[in-house]
């Protein structure tokens, strides 16, 4: 999300004629998109504010800060930092720059607002993307969930939902620019449209009108989402993902825990029973799809018995990938109350075992691939010299040798030779144009 | 967050007490809670609404815990003073007509009865029946509100109750139709162990419902 909320900064800045630079140093002006779900990236924020401050002694810099934060960090910044605002405001950011040292410090709507209003003005900000070929659309600001690990309905506010007709102008432009990669972006994004009440389209039918742009301008590309909830994930979506090529084949569909009593606790609103009939779906309607999770291990008061009854639906669904967390309280959040009771020890134990049963599964599935032809997304340079590496449809990890570098951002089909657990290995075998359709399609991961 | 009056505190035991609010349109299911801050800003704490859909006043029920930043301050609350609310939110929501078994069993811990309260203010002549866990009878909370024969008392350190021991031990020896539908709200530890207890009765999961306090 700060990502997608940092390429509309770099723009609106570019509008007002700053220059980015790599070099912190040399900068005249410095922000910070920030983000208090981790109490780790806040304290790095103090860090860098402090080393600034200092920097004013001897040179005219501006800093300012926005993103995702708790009202109480919020607070403390307003003293730190020159410019504050809330992300809605963004189009303001250039007119409080300049009237920053006549009314100095410049904080805009101090405080979160929880509605969200005028989040329109910041989604209408043109990005500049940072990928010539991958970029992430907003479709959603906030979160009504209140899962108990998680502040993000007090740092963003409650769930708002961006008109359907600029979320579909935005994808029919980055097509046309050849764009390969777009991933929608939101914290819920299957309750899209749910706060319009009726005046707007669900996800589902977002999803299709995408998918119909996509069959409209015989252009390859693929479109992801990410992160749906498990509660307001339906049949509906996944037969839209099954009939739209522009769909990826790729489902990211978080579990945070396989145990029902921990669900309750998380407050996830979802059961296993529920999840399991979503698995299910997926890959009967979709087979081809791969599957990838978030868990947490070591929530307050996980047993052995519950973390077992986690590691035991990892070994059921057979994820593809699972970006598996260890539990630290986050500020803001519910649960941030509690005890913090499982010892690091233990979760970092839980921690390798889930990672060792993701493992098992990916094996023989990667291995499965040995000999098969997929289409990659090249996305850059690998860390193996002479080799460059991207990602299939289903976002499995492949790199091949080539001293090519052009083809970055390019679908190009590789023959795979070897698999590892957690990487495909393979030869370059044809390049496929922009813009064209109708390849022999890569039907593979 | 938006302002709202005090109306009055009620104290109910010398740690519990009903805080009574100006409604200002807040527009709310019952089941649903919202968020209570008393400067606007930090320090919010969530509450279950205690008052029901059509109460042209907001209610929350709070027991005062100890060294707790929050709940202590609210307790010194005074009629006319004014405290940020947010919301409501949550899913624990309740509208009887979408339940094809009309039958609920609503199990609450201490302050775990507020939603419940809010039910039955809201949708009379429900069958239903209350199991409400506390240490003491007098922290009956609201239980005037429920009908006559349909609330069991379980106390744990008096026998005031209908019921001596805690819930789960009332629970152990009743027979439970298994499409009721199940209500559970408290703190964690009440509420897995009686779904440890439904599930072993062959209460399907889908019919047990929770709001997990700490
Ligand atoms: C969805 C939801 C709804 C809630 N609804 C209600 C409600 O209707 N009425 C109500 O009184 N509380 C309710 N709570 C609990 C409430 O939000 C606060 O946690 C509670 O008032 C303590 O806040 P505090 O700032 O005083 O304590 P804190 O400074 O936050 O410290 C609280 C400590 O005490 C523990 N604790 C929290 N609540 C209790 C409790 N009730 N009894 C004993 N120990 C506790 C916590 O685990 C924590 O360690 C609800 C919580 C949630 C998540």
């Amino acid at each position: 999300m700060n990502l997608s909320d940092g390429e509309r900064v770099i723009s609106v800045l570019n509008e007002a004629g700053y220059e980015w630079t790599d070099n912190e140093e040399e900068a005249g002006l410095i922000g910070i998109l920030a983000c208090s779900v981790r109490q780790k990236a806040i304290d790095k924020v103090y860090s860098r504010i402090y080393k600034w401050n200092k920097w004013k002694n001897h040179k005219n810099l501006v800093t300012f800060i926005s993103g995702c934060l708790l009202p109480d960090d919020h607070e403390k910044f307003l003293k730190l930092f020159d410019v504050t605002f809330q992300m809605k405001d963004l189009p303001k950011l250039p007119e409080m720059i300049s009237r920053y040292g006549v009314t100095t410090p410049v904080h805009l709507n101090v405080g979160i607002d929880p509605h969200n209003e005028n989040i329109e003005e910041f989604w209408n900000v043109k990005p500049n993307y940072q990928s010539g070929f991958e970029a992430f659309i907003p479709i959603q600001n906030g979160c009504d969930k209140f899962c108990s690990f998680c502040a993000v309905p007090y740092t963003r506010g409650r769930e708002v939902s961006r008109p359907s007709k600029d979320i579909i102008s935005e994808t029919a432009l980055l097509i046309a620019q050849g764009y390969k990669s777009i991933t929608l972006l939101g914290q819920n994004v299957n309750s899209y449209g749910l706060d319009k009440k009726g005046e707007e389209i669900s996800f589902p039918q977002l999803l299709r009108e995408i998918g119909e742009l996509g069959k409209r301008m015989k252009r390859e590309f693929w479109v992801y989402f990410t992160s749906p909830h498990p509660r307001d994930m339906s049949d509906e979506v996944i037969e839209a993902i099954a009939e739209y090529p522009a769909l990826a084949k790729q489902v990211h569909l978080p579990m945070q825990s396989g145990d029902d009593k921990v669900l309750m606790r998380m407050n996830r609103k979802h059961n296993m029973e529920k999840y399991r009939n979503i698995v299910e779906s997926i890959r009967r309607i979709i087979p081809q799809a791969t599957l990838f999770t978030d868990i947490i291990v070591g929530f307050t008061g996980e047993t052995e018995e519950q973390f077992e009854n986690t590691r035991k639906a990892m070994e059921e669904f057979r994820f593809n990938m699972s970006y598996t967390a260890i539990y630290s309280p986050r500020p803001g959040a519910t649960s941030h109350r509690w005890a913090d009771d499982v010892p690091l020890e233990e979760k970092k134990k839980r921690l390798h075992i889930l990672t060792e049963e993701l493992r098992k599964h990916n094996r023989p599935y990667n291995k499965n691939l040995v000999g098969k032809t997929v289409r990659v997304l090249v996305r850059g340079s690998d860390r193996k010299e002479g080799y460059l590496s991207g990602h299939t449809e289903g976002k499995l990890i492949v790199r091949f040798a080539t001293d090519d570098e052009k083809i970055t951002g390019q679908f190009v089909d590789v023959k795979i030779t070897s698999a590892s657990d957690f990487s495909l290995e393979g030869e370059l075998m044809e390049q496929v144009e922009a813009g064209s359709v109708g390849f022999k399609a890569a039907t593979h991961g | 967050m938006e302002k709202h009056k005090v109306i009055e505190l009620r104290h109910l035991t010398d740690s519990s007490f009903v805080v009574r609010m100006e409604r200002n349109g807040l527009e709310f299911q019952t089941g649903q809670f919202i968020s209570v801050s008393l400067n606007g800003k930090v320090d919010r704490r969530e509450y279950s609404v205690y008052s029901g859909e059509k109460d042209d006043y907001l209610e929350v029920l709070v027991r005062e815990v100890e060294r707790g930043k929050v709940s202590g301050r609210l307790k010194n609350l005074k009629a006319e003073d004014d405290i940020y609310v947010d919301g409501p939110f949550g899913f624990f929501k309740f509208s009887p007509q979408t339940f094809s078994s009309k039958k609920f069993l609503f199990i609450a811990t201490g302050t775990g009865i507020s939603p419940f309260h809010s039910f039955v203010r809201t949708h009379r002549g429900l069958d239903y029946q209350l199991i409400h866990g506390v240490r003491y009878a007098c922290e009956a909370y609201g239980h005037s509100d429920f009908e006559t024969g349909k609330t069991i008392l379980c106390t744990s350190g008096d026998d005031g109750g209908n019921f001596s021991g805690r819930v789960t031990d009332y629970l152990y020896s009743q027979r439970i139709d298994h499409d009721t539908n199940c209500f559970l709200c408290g703190n964690s530890e009440m509420i897995y162990e009686v779904f440890d207890m439904l599930t072993a009765k062959g209460i399907p999961v889908s019919n047990i419902y929770s709001e997990v306090y700490f």
